[in-house]
């Protein structure tokens, strides 16, 4: 009862200071803000609105034996005899006519001069066999995408949608291969997203691939939620950010909550404590809960505000209670470890400006690398060796609805760093007070 | 439990690294009196009252409140002892209430007792109407008075006061010297530090005189005055060199002591309307005029000095 007693103190105190409140909910949601609406302006309109990106395609697809496609199942309802006329379709549908502007033109040396000469932003390319490949057990389907190197979002914004295509084509062999005008390195990043992207695509076998195909295209209703396409788009930026926000936010709550034990030593009321008929244990205890409850409150608020706010599908109910409770636990139980090592509060700065950065920027790679795979696969490997990067992890998994057994495997891990976290620093605080 | 002392100190010792803090300190408190440590700045009362708070254990010894030992039973001590630290000890972002309600809480008052009590304790540090603004908006007097308000929550049978009026304003000393009073009124043990004498002096029922660890008087006022042999102390300041006066004060029959201190001479005699003119005569004679005099009848303060040869204040 004393212990709780001794967190609701801990818990008033945080959020009475505009300080603490400021870094616990305004600075996640404001910096995720700051990318919600330099990747579109929601507020006017509550609407997609960026810049449209002007594509220009040149479709030489000269059709292959095994290709038919029901029209009635293509947006737009148009007729596809061929895989790049089902691309071209596609691009040219209504549902992207927010997004992009699309010219056609007979051949790729028009398509191309017209990036050179900043016509267009972005040039595809289909290649006559490209049907034929694709329908091919052995073949290879390229389609050429040539940009404007010194523009990226337009392009960007390409990539995602050719992305989220090939995405829907699970099984089907296709990539779409880069070419460059200059060769700098973020653009051989590039490149390599897009081997990345083919190899996944290949890499998963499907037996049913127009179904498949079809099935995502173009959803039972027949039609494309135009604000639902946009909002995805978005949200496939905006929700890993907001996560990486809030774990790299909690954990600096963590510590700081935790580093209240160190400034009530200074405050002398921690001695103070020690001179009540109250056991070290249970003050201890205390304070422990006020972080685990400070951080929880702290989770709680933004997964619940950054959901209505950016409209951020967090992944269903079981999966965030794990992942949130992953994170809470770490996020605790490191801030109670780390200042167990520290003197006094002046030596608090090296936590937050060192400690905390840097194993907090590790541990967000992942996010930070999102749009150059090659950075990310590394990324991913060494995000895992410090806490926040399983936070993170299982934080993607929720919000890429994967198995909820693997986001469990991550959980676990997150309440392995935990137990070895709390466990030391409980340990440390025991000892420093008997 | 009646007839218990309510603080027993039994042969205390405390060092940091090689600094002896406490060594060997010994002294007893009865129930429902006020007792002062009375020391200058470095003596050992906070290491002393800390001992006897179960925060600090001790090197050697042992010591008794209310009967409980503060190294086999330190639960039992806390239980009976209400503590106001020497520095304030309050969460200064929650108000007066809030710091009170949760210390309140700390003792095990809970429910309409503990707002009651909340309510009991305001009134006495004279702080009701002010309740509910944050401790960091209060003065050092106000904050003072609640640091106090703390320990009084649960009705200690023993409070410990180290140094209460530590840099306040004389109205705010004033009121919690007399909410001292009122404590031992309501049968209170106070055991309260200081390094003013004339606190010690106003309050106490005794008084011990704490010097580099080590107690080196202790009884009542009167007791501890008649040390010094009914002695009266002249401060005087000179004007010139204070050596060839001094040593001619010395020889002079009736001063039984003389010290200097940052340009300050003083001399202990048993009659100072007879001395007096001596004084005067042994300066005029090495040239030496006196520019002024002071004349202290015998106090604490005089006793320090007959013991230590150094006055109390610093
Ligand atoms: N935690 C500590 N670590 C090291 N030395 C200490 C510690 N606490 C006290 N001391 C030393 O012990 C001696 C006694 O200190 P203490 O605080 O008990 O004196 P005090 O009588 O309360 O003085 P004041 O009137 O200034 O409060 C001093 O020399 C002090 O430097
Ligand atoms: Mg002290």
């Amino acid at each position: 009862m004393k212990a709780f007693d001794i967190a609701f103190k801990d818990l008033t105190r945080s959020f009475r200071s505009a300080f603490a409140v400021v870094f616990m909910f305004g600075v996640p949601l404001l910096v995720t803000g700051m990318f919600y609406f330099m990747f579109g302006n929601i507020a006017s309109n509550g609407e997609f609105t960026l810049p449209k990106t002007k594509v220009v395609i040149a479709n030489l697809d000269e059709g292959g034996p095994k290709f038919q496609v029901n029209p009635k199942n293509i947006p737009g309802g148009k007729k596809a005899d061929t895989m790049g006329d089902l691309i071209v379709n596609i691009l040219q549908s209504e549902d992207m006519a927010d997004l992009i502007e699309v010219t056609l033109v007979p051949d790729a040396e028009t398509a191309r001069s017209s990036v050179d000469n900043q016509i267009n932003q972005v040039a595809i390319i289909i290649p006559s066999d490209f049907s034929h490949q694709f329908a091919d057990v052995d073949g290879k389907a390229v389609i050429e995408f040539y940009q404007d190197p010194t523009l990226t979002l337009g392009p960007a914004i390409m990539r995602s949608i050719l992305n989220r295509f090939m995405d829907g084509m699970a099984g089907v062999k296709i990539a779409v291969n880069v070419f460059l005008d200059e060769a700098d390195s973020s653009e051989a990043m590039l490149t390599g997203q897009v081997v990345q992207q083919y190899l996944k695509v290949s890499l998963s076998e499907n037996e049913n691939v127009e179904e498949e195909l079809l099935d995502v295209r173009a959803p039972s209703s027949g039609e494309i939620d135009k604000e639902t396409e946009t909002q995805n788009l978005l949200l496939n930026i905006i929700g890993p950010i907001m996560g990486g926000m809030m774990v790299f936010y909690a954990y600096f709550t963590g510590t700081s909550t935790a580093q209240s034990i160190l400034r009530e030593e200074e405050e002398r009321t921690l001695p103070r404590l020690f001179t009540t008929p109250t056991s070290q244990t249970t003050i201890l205890a205390g304070k422990f809960l006020s972080v685990f409850m400070t951080v929880g409150v702290q989770v709680f608020v933004l997964l619940v505000s950054a959901h209505f706010l950016f409209k951020i599908q967090w992944g269903d109910y079981l999966s965030v209670i794990l992942m949130s409770a992953g994170i809470i636990f770490s996020a605790s139980s490191f801030g109670i470890f780390v200042n167990s090592f520290l003197k006094n509060t002046k030596q608090g700065g090296v936590l937050f400006g060192g400690v905390l950065t840097v194993t907090g920027m590790i541990g967000m790679i992942k996010i930070f690398a999102m749009n150059s795979p090659i950075a990310a696969k590394m990324g991913d490997t060494i995000s895992l060796l410090v806490p926040q990067g399983w936070a993170i992890r299982g934080l993607m998994q929720a919000m890429n609805s994967e198995p909820i057994n693997e986001i469990l495997i991550t959980m676990l891990a997150s309440l392995l760093w935990s137990a070895v976290f709390f466990a030391v620093g409980v340990w440390r605080f025991n000892k420093r007070y008997t | 439990m009646i007839n218990v002392p309510a603080i027993a100190v039994l042969g205390l010792h405390k060092s940091f690294g090689g600094n002896q803090a406490v060594q060997g300190v010994n002294f007893e408190v009865k129930q429902g009196e006020i007792f002062s440590l009375l020391g200058p700045n470095g003596a050992g009362k906070t290491t002393t009252i800390s001992m006897l708070s179960c925060l600090l254990r001790p090197d050697e010894g042992d010591a008794h409140v209310m009967g409980h030992s503060i190294r086999s039973d330190p639960t039992g001590v806390k239980s009976v002892l209400g503590v106001v630290p020497q520095d304030l000890a309050l969460y200064e972002d929650l108000t007066a209430r809030e710091n009170l309600s949760f210390w309140g809480k700390m003792y095990g008052l809970r429910g309409s007792k503990l707002k009651l009590r909340v309510d009991e304790v305001l009134e006495v540090i004279g702080l009701r109407d002010r309740a509910n603004e944050r401790v960091n908006k209060y003065s050092g007097g106000m904050k003072r008075r609640v640091n106090i308000g703390v320990a009084l929550l649960h009705k200690p049978k023993v409070i410990y006061m180290d140094e209460p009026t530590v840099g306040i304003d004389p109205q705010s000393r004033r009121n919690i010297l007399d909410s001292v009073v009122a404590l031992k009124n309501e049968g209170m043990t106070v055991l309260y530090t200081t390094h003013y004498m004339e606190e010690a002096q106003e309050l106490s029922d005794h008084v011990a005189i704490m010097d580099h660890g080590k107690l080196i008087a202790c009884g009542t006022h009167e007791e501890l005055v008649k040390l010094v042999g009914q002695q009266t102390r002249i401060d005087l300041t000179l004007n010139g060199d204070s050596e060839n006066v001094m040593g001619a004060w010395k020889n002079i029959d009736g001063v039984s002591r003389v010290s200097s201190e940052d340009g300050l001479v003083s001399v202990l005699v048993k009659d100072s309307n007879q001395i007096l003119p001596h004084l005067f005569e042994a300066a005029a004679q090495l040239s030496i005029r006196i520019t002024s005099v002071d004349i202290r009848e015998p106090n604490l303060e005089a006793l320090f000095l007959h013991l230590t040869g150094r006055a109390l204040r610093d």
